[in-house]
């Protein structure tokens, strides 16, 4: 294997300070702010004045034993659909359950409408929460787990409430099929269903696409979306980047427990699109073809392996177009173009290390 | 077309569910969840053991002095307090282990009626599960004395304690069947055989204590009056209740 030396890679995006990361309708530029290591375990933190917003989450830590599942994570949200966007085992579960009282937090707090949702009684009939967990009462059917749905929040008219919130979701023609016979994507509509049934003013949904075939999905979001345009406080979790540009232009970044980007997710994919990107070709003569794309400027770093080229570069689109034309050009057999860094780890990587 | 996305309602539901309905909705969810065949079966099975058993000493003639000690022995110190373990562990344990407990937990609604809806769930199962085969076999016995009504006396009062107190184990602990299968055989079974002092933290001396009442054969730490052989176990049920409805509104759930 030969490595060319690699070129000075771009610096990771600065450190901006932290603006108060209260995100409705006139959010704030996304900003940056990498973890600075571990949370401090003594002493006390520097006084910031409380946010408000229908959801509030003021300087929120999570401990279990000794790992830290979410720490001194500060934002508020109002009306609208924001992502909270972040990879598998970032916090964003741990989040969730502490904005719906499911858990208390270990440090800081967090009001929902202006209340505890651990202690108010009142506010929980104004929230509603999608879980992860793929958890239903599988010996009932669809209509029946909805109903429960509906009667547990003191509605008088369950019935028409539960027919109109699977209408919500396409699911009105399943029959009395138990629930527990469902697909997983049938399963997810059916607790996206029991969460509408209170219309709730804040609503809740950890990963609430998954499953979900590409229609259903697209039918999902655009529910969200009306939910969020009523007024509604929609914030959806996702691990998945391109499901969040599709979500809303407001994120949450979440990384290791800690909040580490807010704002519009147009400037975030910006940052995003501004780190290297890895991509590996195969080709005939690999060679040859690092050459001319170090000649072009295209790459920052090439390593070349049997008929393999793995390539840095931070213009991809720039790439993307002329690695087939230059191919031919060379007169090389290009058998293989795909992208080794894509997903959402890299580049909460990148946003978090720098690399 | 896309449904309208307005709530049919067109106003804000109220706010919170009164208790007795929320008591009502959580024995609805909890006995469905609790009906399983494989578990009726099993258990019934394992009831019905009594009742061979009481057939059996009737066709030997045994008196009463030993009917009352097969009904105490077996009906009492083993299948109604392990069949209310099951049913009443699970009232609570098995929504939380499925990670279902949340479709009740976060809702308008106090945590003590959950509690009591499914603790009633859990009594509604076992008791006829558990007071027919005992029942009978202390019919099948053949004795008199008063066998039979001082078992279904007895019956209740155990199922009422052991139902409440597993389902607090229930709610406090995820590992409830082994920990109340170790109440049952090793504290009950074992320990409170030791001495009155420690048998008076064991449900199983008041249901003895009721038969020997009514019955008047003598059995081993079984003095407490009828009254007090009553009322402790329904005291000792309240304030399971009360404890199991204090940690649910204080636990993590999943």
């Amino acid at each position: 294997m030969t490595d060319f030396p690699p070129p000075p890679t771009s610096a990771p995006p600065a450190a901006a300070t932290l603006p108060p990361p209260v995100i409705g309708a006139a959010a704030p530029p996304a900003s940056f702010a990498p973890p600075t290591g571990p949370p401090p375990l003594a002493g006390p933190a520097p006084a910031l004045p409380d946010l408000t917003g229908m959801i509030a989450v003021n300087g929120v830590s999570k401990f279990f034993g000794s790992v830290v599942a979410v720490s001194e994570v500060r934002f508020a949200i109002d009306g609208g659909v924001t992502a909270l966007l972040g990879p598998n085992g970032a916090g964003k579960s741990t989040l969730f359950r502490m904005m719906c009282g499911l858990t208390p937090t270990s440090r800081g707090t967090v009001r929902v409408l202006g209340a505890d949702p651990r202690l108010d009684r009142d506010v929980r009939g104004r929230i509603a929460l999608v879980p992860q967990q793929d958890a239903l009462f599988d010996h009932l059917d669809a209509y029946s787990m909805v109903l429960i749905a509906a009667q547990t929040h003191g509605l008088d008219d369950a019935g028409a409430i539960a027919r109109w919130a699977l209408e919500q979701v396409d699911l009105t023609d399943v029959g009395d099929k138990p629930v527990g016979k469902f697909s997983k994507g049938m399963r997810q509509r059916v607790k996206v269903a029991c969460a509408l049934v209170n219309d709730p003013d804040v609503l809740i949904l950890d990963e609430p696409l998954t499953g979900l075939d590409p229609v259903q999905r697209r039918r999902m979001i655009a529910l969200f979306h009306r939910l969020g345009d009523a007024g509604r406080c929609v914030l959806v979790s996702s691990h998945v980047l391109d499901e969040v540009a599709r979500l809303g232009s407001r994120v949450l970044v979440i990384a290791q427990g800690r909040l580490i980007a807010t704002g519009d997710y147009r400037d975030l994919r910006a940052l995003m699109d501004d780190r290297p990107l890895r991509i590996r070709l195969a080709v005939s003569d690999p060679r040859r073809m690092a050459a001319a794309l170090i000649e072009r400027n295209l790459v920052t770093a090439v390593s070349v392996a049997a008929d393999r080229l793995t390539l840095d570069t931070l213009d991809a689109d720039a790439l993307g177009r002329t690695v087939a034309p230059l191919a031919i050009e060379l007169g090389v057999h290009l058998t293989e173009v795909s992208p080794l860094d894509d997903d959402l780890e890299s580049v909460f990587r990148y946003l978090v290390e720098g690399r | 077309m896309t449904p309208p996305t307005v709530h049919p309602t067109g106003r804000r539901p109220q706010q919170t569910v009164p208790d007795v309905r929320a008591i009502a909705l959580a024995y609805r969810v909890v006995i469905r969840q609790l009906t399983s065949v494989g578990r009726i079966v099993a258990l019934s099975l394992l009831a019905l053991v009594s009742t061979v058993a009481g057939f059996a000493l009737g066709t030997a003639d045994a008196d009463l002095d030993a009917a009352v000690r097969l009904i105490s022995g077996l009906g009492f110190a083993v299948i109604i307090p392990v069949v209310a373990l099951v049913f009443g562990g699970a009232a609570i344990g098995d929504l939380r282990e499925d990670k279902t407990l949340v479709y009740l937990w976060l809702r308008p609604v106090n945590r003590w009626p959950l509690v009591v809806g499914a603790y009633l769930a859990a009594l509604t199962l076992s008791a006829p599960i558990t007071l027919i085969p005992v029942v009978a076999a202390a019919i099948l016995t053949g004795a008199d004395g008063g066998i039979v009504p001082a078992t279904l006396l007895a019956g209740v009062v155990a199922l009422v304690a052991y139902n409440a107190i597993f389902t607090m184990l229930g709610v406090w602990l995820r590992r409830f069947i082994v920990w109340g299968l170790a109440y049952i055989l090793i504290w009950e079974g074992f320990i409170a055989l030791g001495g009155a002092g420690v048998a008076r933290f064991a449900i199983r001396k008041y249901t003895r204590s009721i038969l020997v009442d009514r019955t008047g054969v003598d059995l081993d730490l079984a003095d407490f009056s009828l009254t007090i052989g009553i009322v402790v176990p329904v005291l000792a049920a309240i304030v399971a209740l009360a404890l199991g409805s204090w940690r649910l509104a204080r636990q993590d759930v999943d």
